[in-house]
């Protein structure tokens, strides 16, 4: 943990405006942290496994402890973190997710937290870790490294299932992915400037990032790498991969 | 298993625009070269199509096309760590799709370079370069042209650019005993130099220019040589100059240097004053340029001069590409038209030698050539019409008859 002096220095470097662009950044990450606690509070009770089952109350725990962490960050810098759970695009993710538990879709679930939000999470904190002043910056690292964790966990799960039906398997990966990925894409495309995602304080975000030093063609980069990397390890060919990250939005 | 797999890479960044928005489908806008150029990088390297290649002794060949994903901005050396680390995931993609032969075709021969070490090993997978049928088809290439300028190679005066290479020495090594006069040029003098002694034929002479040194003949052949005008600073890039000085001399010129687009060579020699001035490529030139990346601007005009292709070559049998992006790295009207480079590995599959046929280490011969062209037309892959960028380019070098 930062002193707080530093932390607090740290702060005064930036200006009001930044300090707006780091609040509205937060307010992405910790409502994500939220839904994701939803999420594998679900998909808790999907699990026959008890072990499986406490593991799933467990990420969702560790989800909510992240958003509190994000929050005790930005309080250090004296961000003030907005949270709204009915934001457009974090919305149509849970509901997306919500559709799938409500058919008892497990793999489809595990698909679109563990593989498509955690990947996405992974990468896009990794990005804002490098740029985000004092502690924040700390914490943004240290909790793509936790969220790391749970995309190998799901990667050894699904690589058995996939062994046991590849076809079915698969098609399964493009519909989630068509539900889920084409939200994020959408979320983050530097061509929805005017997006209404519903946490931006005032507007968008992210014609705004390159000034607290945050590119998002890096956030959008380096999520959709990891996202291929992971479907890579899983087994999902290459080939098929590479089309559905083709025909998305842009 | 498979038969083969073929590394690839985008040439340019409109061909990697044109790639992508295929694979969109034609439900969905094209992308720009933008938004292109901010996604591609990322993306690790894959499988793009899957291939079949037809033998004319009936039988097909499977493999996929495996896409590096190097930008087509970082086809340079500076970018030496970062495509070195694609091609070696590439060839690891290859070797997890099981194929038993895989060509590093283009760019990633290049950065290779013989240190088939840097690659990940497995028993089953073997490397080639494809480099020796690629001097097939440059050499066959050369061959044809001339004919159709009604030019006899043993009276033609060549300019390799690039000659230290493998593909550049395997072609001088080819051509030496067969050609009036070979200029070599190349950045490297000691590669250059110990290139040169391999020419001691009486017969021709042999001039070479490095970046370092000035034009100098071969020791065997030095009385045969003109002697070149050496006045030049040594503080200016020798490269292009003295390729300037050696290129006027020459009635063909055959790129091979995979050279960076802002290279000296690319600036100065043939696209910048000496061109415009007209001195620095002789009345009626063919230009081979065999690069890939092009070597040549594709702004270049040759006054009084043509340009073709080299190393292009054609399946008899037929290459299908699932999805087909053939038509997009090859955008000609003329089909089943690929690189030697990439037949090679298709050919060796076709023959059943999952070997390291060619090592990108400057060793190819004559006698190597001449054995990978044989295997090639009994398969039915011979060379490719003569094209540029405009098409078919056989009729302006019939204009220099």
């Amino acid at each position: 943990m930062q002193p707080l002096a530093v932390a607090r220095r740290d702060a005064l470097e930036c200006s009001a405006h930044q300090i707006q662009i780091w609040a509205d950044v937060l307010a992405q990450a910790v409502t994500g942290e939220l839904i994701g606690a939803m999420n594998y509070n679900t998909l808790a009770q999907l699990y026959q496994d008890p072990a499986e089952h406490a593991e799933a109350l467990e990420h969702a725990q560790g989800e909510t402890g992240h958003a509190a962490s994000f929050t005790a960050a930005a309080k250090a810098l004296g961000i003030e973190v907005a949270t709204n759970l009915e934001a457009q695009y974090w919305k149509r993710i849970r509901a997306s997710f919500l559709a799938r538990a409500h058919a008892g879709d497990l793999i489809g679930c595990i698909l679109a937290q563990e593989v498509m939000l955690e990947s996405f999470a992974v990468a896009s904190y990794r990005v804002v870790a490098k740029a985000a002043p004092g502690e924040l910056g700390a914490t943004f690292a240290r909790i793509a490294a936790e969220e790391d964790e749970h995309v190998a966990h799901a990667i050894q799960m699904l690589q058995g299932e996939r062994a046991r039906d590849p076809r079915g398997f698969d098609a399964k990966v493009h519909e989630v992915h068509e539900a889920i990925m084409t939200t994020l894409a959408q979320m983050i495309s530097p061509k929805n400037r005017d997006c209404g995602c519903g946490l931006c304080a005032g507007t968008c975000v992210k014609s705004s990032l390159p000034q607290v030093g945050v590119s998002l063609s890096e956030i959008r980069g380096a999520s959709l790498q990891r996202y291929l990397r992971t479907l890579d390890e899983i087994g999902v060919p290459g080939e098929s991969s590479l089309v559905w990250v083709a025909q998305l939005p842009v | 298993m498979l038969d083969f797999a073929l590394i690839t890479h985008f040439e340019t960044w409109d061909r990697a625009a044109a790639a992508v928005s295929l694979l969109r489908g034609p439900d969905r806008p094209p992308l720009s070269i933008e938004d292109v150029r901010d996604i591609l990088p990322w993306i690790p390297p894959r499988v793009s199509s899957r291939v079949t290649v037809g033998s004319s002794e009936g039988h097909r060949v499977h493999g996929v096309c495996i896409e590096s994903f190097i930008p087509p901005g970082r086809l340079d050396r500076r970018f030496l760590r970062e495509n070195l680390a694609r091609v070696r995931d590439a060839a690891q993609v290859a070797i997890r799709e099981g194929a038993r032969i895989v060509t590093l075709g283009g760019f990633s021969s290049i950065l290779i370079e013989g240190k088939t070490d840097l690659l990940p090993s497995h028993p089953g997978t073997a490397f080639t370069t494809g480099n020796t049928l690629t001097v097939a088809l440059i050499v066959r290439g050369i061959e044809r042209a001339l004919a159709l300028a009604g030019r006899d190679l043993a009276e033609s005066s060549v300019l390799i650019v690039g000659a230290s290479g493998d593909v550049g020495s395997g072609c001088a090594r080819c051509l030496a005993p067969r050609v009036k006069r070979l200029f070599l040029s190349a950045r490297n003098p000691d590669r250059l130099r110990k290139l040169a002694a391999e020419f001691p034929s009486p017969g021709n002479s042999v001039v070479w220019a490095s970046s370092a040194e000035p034009a100098k003949s071969s020791e065997a052949s030095r009385a045969s040589a003109k002697p070149l005008s050496t006045n030049q600073s040594s503080l200016v890039p020798a490269s292009s100059l003295e390729t300037t000085r050696l290129s006027p001399q020459a009635d063909l010129v055959i790129c091979v240097a995979s050279l960076p687009a802002s290279d000296v060579l690319l600036g100065s020699l043939f696209q910048g004053d000496a061109l415009s001035q007209g001195d620095a490529l002789s009345q009626g030139a063919i230009i081979c340029d065999a690069g890939y990346p092009r070597n040549l601007s594709p702004h270049f005009v040759p006054r009084n001069g043509a340009i073709f292709y080299g190393g292009l070559g054609r399946a008899s049998g037929g290459i299908k590409l699932d999805p087909d992006l053939l038509g997009i790295i090859y955008p000609y009207s003329l089909s089943n038209i690929a690189h030697g480079c990439l037949l090679e590995g298709i050919l060796l599959a076709m023959e059943q030698r999952f070997e390291p046929f060619s090592q990108g280490r400057g060793l190819i011969t004559p006698q190597r050539v001449e054995e990978i062209w044989r295997i090639a037309q009994k398969h039915g892959i011979g060379l490719a019409p003569l094209l540029n960028r405009e098409g078919p380019a056989e009729a302006s070098i019939t204009r220099l008859a």
